[in-house]
Formats: C-alpha cells, structure tokens, sequence
C-alpha cells in the first residue's frame, strides 16, 4: 500500500530543518533585543534564512 | 422621505477598529467593553436609558469555528488518538482528586466531555500513592493499585457539542466498564437541558477553556448541581504555550510590522478563584500545574495542535493559514528563545483545576463577625 501523500507542512518543516545554521543567526538578531522589533529589524538575516530554505525546498522536490 | 431618518446618527459615525485584540485579563472585565446589544437594530430606537436585563458577555471565540475544528480533528481517529497524550494526562490527574471526596456518586456529569478521556481515565486503575514498595508491613495493608474510580460512579453523562469527538471512542473496551451515556448538545455554551438540582457530581476537562460566557456557565453548573455537591474542573489557563505565543508575536512583527492573535487570551489562576465565587460556589480549592512537552520543531507542536481540535478560534483573527514567511521567523525565533539545549522546543500546558462545592445548610458556616474570644495579636505577639 503507498503511503499517503505528505501534508506540505511536513515538506516544509524538513526543508527548514536543514537551514539551522542561518536559523540561529537569525534567531540570535532577534533575540539579541526583543524589547524593541520592529519592521525587517533583521531583514538581511531573515532573506539568508529564506534563500536557504528555497535551495533546500527545491532540492526535495 | 422623512428628515430624521437621512441623519446619520451619531453612533454610526464612530469608525469601526476592528475587534480589539482581548487581554489576559479580558475575563475579569467581562462586562465593560462589548458592543451594545441595541447597536444592530436601527429599526426601534430608544431615547431613554434602560437596564439590560443580563449584562452583555463578551465574545471572544467563534464558536461555530471551535466546531467545525473539533469535528474534523476526530474525522482522523487515528490522528487523533495519536495525541491524546494531553488530555488523558489531565484526566487521569482531574480524577486523582476524587480519591480525596468520601463519597459515591450516583449520578455524575461530564461537561465538554472531548473523546471521553474522564471515562476513560476513571476505568482505569489506580497506582496507589500511599504504598511504598520498599516497606514489607504497609504493602500487607495497602494493594499497589487502587480499584478504577468508575466503582464508587453510578452513572456518567458526557456531553458534548461535536457528535465527532464524543463517539471516536464508543466501541472501545472501557465502554464496558462504567454505565456511560453520550450526549450531543447543540451548543454547551447555550444550551444546557438538566433541571435544577440533578447531578451528585460534575466534572470538565480541558473544555473550559473555549466558553465565551464562563461566569454564566459555572452558574448553569452550579444549578444543577445537587446542594453540597462538588464541580472538579480542569482548564488551560495563565502561560499556557507561552513560548508559541511570543515567538509567533517577534515573528510577525519582525516580518509584517504587527501582530494577530494567534492564540486564545486564557483565564489566570486570581482569575478563576474571582469565577468560581461569582457563580456562587463555595470552599474553592484552585490549583495549578504546569506539564511541559517538548516538541523537535514548531511545527510538530501546530500539526498536534490542530489534531487535538485546539486550533485558533478567536473572534477577529486573520483568517488564512499562516503566512509562511511567519512559520520560518518563528520557529527559528522559538529555537533561540525558548529552544532545549538538545535541540527540541518545550511547550508548556499551563492547567488550572478548580474544586467548587455548592452552598448547602449542612455545610460549616463561617462564625458571626465579633464572635471571637481569642485575641490573635495575644497568640502572635507571645512567640
């Protein structure tokens, strides 16, 4: 029996699941200063995070 | 056409803000800030005061929402079953506290049963905490476990609004083992068909937590039951998923500029005593304890979420999943905050139990005031 198709949320938390590195540099800007966020406060961090997330999404595609 | 009516009047001109995101402690102000009743229907307007004969409650959940939720979690029984682990735990730990109540109960209500996990926590045997194994003489006394709960429980009526949840488990084996019977009601906000002085014993597990009208459903409960009888409750409150809930909140304003809720504003502990009182209970015994769950990444902790039916129901929420953007920033936010050192995220279920007994003349009655003979400055003063 093949099992059934993976919800996109699995797929998704696999891909992030291999960018931890850029994770936890963006993680470490917020968190840095939680008080005071405001607005792409971490913006370049973040788009790193993303560029990852997309190599590693169309890898398991 | 007539003058006074192509005047706008002035309560129309007020601009609309949208729902206002509710507080922790939007239950203790229940009674100030919703919408007045007569604001929807233009057509007989009042020029005088008036009392509103019940004070207006305070929506804060879309119930219908709640639901359809609840339905299509248990529509996946085994999905479901898989994260049961949350509610049988507060089950089982709601029920420990009957062992203190010397009593039968005959007749006993389940509100907001969910799959039934109380009945299911009742057949189930008691690991007995008085007995040591280490000691020889008291085991002789003491059996390691105590016989179920459902022994001393004559009946149990377990209702619930979704048909889904309350019968997922009906062909198990623990059916079997105490007299059970299912009740589907429309709505257990609204509806609540049961006359006065009726149940020996009502209990609720993780339930409460999603009645908009709380003072007016502890009410209900305290009229049905019979005169010094007791309620045991058990709802999330207070810093339940706090870690969720920051992240999601630095998430999205770090990517968007503002926050939506995301999740349920909660009932705090002072909160809850306050409750119990006003519905006119009496020798409140409230608690509270934290269960910890860790999860390997954010998302694992909203897929069981949802599977449990706990998914976002608040009034005025962005509707729409989340944004994906938000989900990245936010499980790295969560790592980073609030992460374990090996990796996975704990997620912390904050439960309240409530233990409220109905007033009754049987019951000890506090002394007049100025009936006291001992000076307790004398008794503080002399050590």
């Amino acid at each position: 029996m093949p099992s059934p198709r993976p919800r996109p949320i699995q797929k998704f938390a696999t891909a992030v699941s291999q960018c931890s590195a850029e994770a936890a540099v963006y993680g470490k800007c917020i968190v840095a200063d939680y008080n005071s966020v405001y607005k792409d406060k971490c913006a370049d961090e973040f788009m790193k995070l993303k560029d990852c997330y997309l190599k590693q999404a169309k890898k398991t595609r | 056409m007539n003058r006074a009516l192509q005047r706008t009047p002035l309560w129309r001109q007020v601009p609309r803000t949208g729902v206002p995101i509710p507080s922790l402690s939007s239950f203790s102000s229940l009674s100030s800030s919703s919408p007045l009743p007569w604001l929807s229907s233009s057509q007989s307007r009042r020029t005088y005061a008036f009392q509103a004969s019940s004070p207006p409650t305070h929506q804060v959940f879309n119930r219908h929402t709640k639901w359809l939720q609840r339905e299509r979690a248990a529509a996946d029984v085994e999905g479901s079953r898989e994260v049961d682990y949350l509610k049988d735990e507060v089950a089982m730990r709601l029920c420990e506290r009957l062992w203190d109540i010397k009593r039968d109960f005959p007749s006993v209500l389940d509100f907001g049963a969910n799959t039934c996990n109380i009945a299911r926590a009742l057949t189930r045997p008691f690991p007995n905490p008085n007995s040591d194994p280490n000691s020889s003489s008291s085991a002789d006394e003491l059996p390691d476990e105590l016989p179920p709960l459902a022994s001393r429980i004559g009946h149990l009526l377990a209702v619930d609004s979704s048909a889904a949840q309350l019968h997922r488990d009906a062909s198990l084996p623990f059916n079997s083992a105490l007299s059970l019977t299912r009740e589907v009601l429309p709505d257990e906000e609204t509806t609540f068909p049961y006359a006065d002085n009726t149940f020996d014993l009502v209990l609720s597990s993780l339930s409460l937590h999603w009645i908009n009208d709380l003072p007016g459903v502890l009410a209900q409960i305290n009229r049905v039951l019979k005169p010094d009888c007791a309620f045991v409750g058990a709802m999330l409150g207070g810093d339940t998923l706090y870690e969720l809930r920051t992240s999601l909140q630095l998430a999205e304003h770090e990517r968007r500029g503002g926050v939506s809720p995301h999740l349920s504003p909660l009932a705090d502990v002072r909160d809850v005593g306050g409750l119990l009182q006003r519905a006119g209970f009496r020798m409140l015994t409230v608690d509270v304890d934290d269960l910890v769950v860790d999860y390997p990444d954010s998302f694992a902790l909203m897929r069981d979420l949802q599977a449990m039916g706990e998914g976002n129901a608040v009034l005025g929420r962005e509707m729409g999943p989340l944004r994906r953007e938000v989900l990245l920033a936010a499980d790295a936010i969560y790592r980073a905050l609030h992460g374990n050192p090996d990796g996975s995220l704990p997620a912390t279920f904050r439960t309240i139990y409530m233990i409220g007994w109905k007033a009754s003349e049987d019951q000890a009655q506090p002394l007049p005031r100025g009936s006291g003979e001992v000076n307790l400055k004398d008794i503080l003063e002399k050590k």
